[in-house]
């Protein structure tokens, strides 16, 4: 990564952008109050005395979160409502994270949290015995 | 990150009612399930009717499962966030994180999902893609404070250090062992009497998720802190209090010169200042001899003052030599006659090696003489 001397200004308002960020976020308060952050930062070897970078991380998952229920929250929209009844019924859909949206949002960012649709007895029943596998 | 690595684990996690992330620190937890649910709460989706007003879209309420699962998943975020930063750091050879570090670990968490300039891989960190993200996210999105005012999060920071030998006023068992070390705990023997004396808790036990241990630590420290005090007053002590000297390992360094230190002796200046370290009574006199023979021989010194008395005058070189420390110069001259036997019979007995001659001369010097002098040979 050896921009040169040429490109040194151009650094140089690339690190305002960041300092100027990082500056502004001692501003905005982030949901996740900065104790829980560096708790649970701590606990994985990252310390550091400096609260921007803590709140920076806030931001951060702040952020993550927010996309990952904005997905969730596009699949339930997405479902089609189970509207039977012809009553004049308000569109108020009383919408509900759910599990199974929460599943379909949080696989596109790599994490599997499929729930088995049925509980059997062993991961073997139901199949054949020749496809059995333990 | 796979999460529970599939169904099977999915169902074993169901089973056991354990999660992957340790619940062992409740409060940490519960509070980020709290911020957590804040920010779904207020993500709203607009959406557009045939009327054309927007209309904000938010959910109204949770599956507590589905909760749960979110907070793991941010809790592992978080953790790996602070991982992979640490990991950054250490790369450039750093202990405490950056602000590069912080943005390079969310550059590789972001990069399953992609993110603006992911391709680029020269870029400069600072003008990454995730940054301006997170730039956008905070400009558009409302400012949300969590709900809660947190007290200090007293996480393991109100365990005070056992007390001392010396803040007890209890003496050691052992002189081995320093008066700034914590005290020994007492095994209970009788709790009956010092019932009083239980409810007398630190008030500092701030983590709850240790406390029944904590407590019942604390109980029997004050129990026994008691006991101890009450000990003391039965017995003297014979110890007298000094003052603390603290643990010497945690004392500041010291400047140079602050304190006087013994100098250390060259054995090249002793030859000729005759600077004794230990003093040897007939020592005074060998200035003025030069000491052409074996320097290496104190102890030989010894056998022939006892062979010969009639000269001390060598028995006071060797004597000055034997101050100085053992040398290992091996400077031989041929002396008198008399002396050359003796010192020849010596040389026949130990060999020419100052160690080897040293150990035997006192193995014999211990045969012959067992009330000698301690002499600074080695």
């Amino acid at each position: 990564m050896n921009h040169g001397q040429q490109s040194g200004e151009a650094k140089h308002e690339d690190d305002a952008a960041l300092t100027e960020f990082l500056a502004s976020l001692m501003d905005y308060t982030p949901t996740i109050p900065d104790d829980l952050v560096e708790h649970f930062l701590a606990k994985s070897g990252f310390q550091c005395p400096d609260v921007r970078l803590i709140r920076l991380v806030a931001v951060a998952t702040q952020k993550f979160v927010a996309d990952v229920a904005s997905d969730a929250l596009q699949h339930c929209k997405a479902r089609p409502a189970p509207v039977v009844k012809d009553k004049k019924q308000q569109k108020d859909k009383r919408l509900v994270l759910t599990m199974d949206d929460l599943s379909k949002a949080l696989r596109e960012y790599g994490v599997n949290v499929k729930h088995p649709e049925y509980f059997a007895d062993s991961p073997s029943t139901g199949m054949d015995p020749a496809t059995r596998e333990e | 990150m796979t999460n529970g690595g599939g169904e099977g684990g999915s169902q074993r996690r169901e089973l056991h009612g354990k999660r992957s992330v340790f619940r062992g620190n409740d409060f940490a937890y519960a509070l980020a399930r709290m911020a957590v649910a804040q920010i779904c709460e207020s993500v709203e989706m607009n959406s557009y009717q045939e009327s054309q007003t927007r209309e904000g879209v938010r959910f109204s309420s949770f599956q507590e499962t589905a909760l749960e699962t979110l907070t793991d998943v941010v809790i592992q975020y978080i953790q790996n966030v602070g991982k992979t930063a640490q990991f950054y750091a250490n790369m450039a050879g750093r202990v405490e994180g950056n602000a590069l570090d912080i943005v390079q670990a969310l550059e590789d968490l972001g990069s399953g999902l992609g993110f603006d300039g992911a391709h680029d891989v020269e870029h400069c960190l600072a003008d990454s893609g995730v940054v301006k993200d997170i730039i956008r996210y905070t400009g558009e999105a409302e400012e949300m404070p969590f709900v809660y005012s947190l007290p200090p999060f007293p996480f393991n920071r109100g365990k005070r250090p056992a007390p001392s030998f010396f803040e007890i006023g209890a003496e050691p068992p052992d002189e081995h062992i320093p008066v700034w070390l914590p005290a020994f705990p007492e095994t209970k023997m009788s709790n009956g009497s010092e019932e009083t004396n239980v409810d007398k808790i630190e008030g500092d036990v701030g983590s709850r998720e240790n406390g029944p241990s904590l407590t019942s630590m604390q109980q029997s420290v004050d129990v026994d802190r008691v006991k101890i005090l009450k000990s003391m007053d039965q017995k003297e002590v014979q110890k007298p209090t000094e003052e603390p000297e603290g643990n010497p390992f945690l004392a500041a360094p010291l400047w140079a010169g602050e304190k006087n230190v013994a100098r250390v002796f060259f054995p090249s200046e002793l030859r000729k200042e005759e600077i004794s370290i230990n003093h040897v009574p007939e020592k005074s006199m060998s200035k003025s001899y030069h000491i052409p023979a074996l320097e290496a021989y104190p102890p030989s010194d010894k056998i022939n003052e006892k062979n010969r008395l009639a000269e001390t005058q060598d028995g006071d070189e060797r004597n000055g030599t034997r101050t100085q420390r053992g040398l290992l110069r091996f400077k031989i001259e041929t002396r008198k006659a008399s002396l050359c036997w003796k010192r020849n019979q010596c040389l026949d007995e130990k060999g020419w090696f100052q160690e080897d001659g040293d150990r035997r001369e006192k193995k014999v010097e211990r045969e012959e003489k067992p009330e000698s002098v301690d002499t600074d040979v080695k």
